[in-house]
């Protein structure tokens, strides 16, 4: 299997950390993960939230979300600089590849469906009609 | 205590008893089955952990996560709900608990 293992990283840098502080961390965990051989597919920058329940006392968080593609390997050397770093009070990484995987092929089962009730229903009479109605409200 | 039993204590027994259980056994079960089973509430193919507001929909207020009772959805999606749910409670964009 190639290295197409995509993950999604989030997470919570404390507050009271300036905001080039939190560049810098951003960079040094981009350039952990290029180091690594993997490539960074998409970032995101949620911003200030409030936390759902006090962490480390703190109520608020800087959350970061990234999404990578590679090996394992990155995501290993990844965390182990994650918990090592104060400043990162959280983190999760969730594997989704497998999980877009089945989602797609269920969404094109879907569609396949649906085009072939659309096909029968334009050969059919009254009574294929309203069945394709019902497929329709159903999606 | 050594009462003497009646004659046809073996008869009496054995018709009173055992219809009254599941006389009242039946009258309470299809109340309880029957109890708020809601229909159809959507499901996407993949539950994303992020997307809270989707997610609020299956934590009542007091932040526990419904039971497939109430939201009347199927296992398979009951399960991937719960697991969404607890990643997004360790990442701290749902409380565990309420008050």
């Amino acid at each position: 299997m190639a290295n197409k293992r995509v993950y999604e990283i989030m997470y919570i840098v404390a507050p009271e950390t300036a905001d080039d502080d939190l560049t810098k961390i951003n960079e040094t965990i981009v350039q952990v993960i290029e180091s690594q051989g993997g490539t960074i597919a998409n970032t995101d920058n949620m911003g200030r939230r409030k936390l759902a329940y006090p962490i480390d006392k703190k109520t608020e968080g800087h959350y970061v979300l990234l999404e990578v593609e590679g090996t394992g390997k990155e995501i290993l050397e990844l965390e182990r600089r994650m918990r090592v770093n104060d400043a990162i009070i959280r983190f999760i990484t969730v594997r989704v590849d497998e999980d877009r995987k089945t989602a797609d092929k269920q969404k094109a089962k879907r569609d396949a469906r649906q085009v072939r009730r659309n096909v029968a229903s334009n050969r059919g009479g009254a009574n294929q009609e309203s069945e394709q109605e019902s497929a329709g409200q159903n999606q | 205590m050594t009462d003497k039993k009646p004659d046809n204590f073996d008869e009496v027994v054995a018709s009173v008893d055992i219809d009254l259980v599941s006389e009242q056994k039946n009258e309470r079960m299809p109340q309880r089955r029957y109890q708020r089973r809601r229909q159809g509430t959507f499901v996407p193919d993949y539950v994303d952990w992020k997307d809270i507001d989707y997610l609020r929909r299956f934590i009542p207020e007091r932040g526990k996560i419904m039971p497939r009772r109430i939201s009347g959805i199927n296992a398979k999606d009951q399960r991937r709900i719960a697991q969404a749910i607890k990643r997004a409670r360790s990442m701290a964009l749902i409380p565990f608990v309420t008050d």
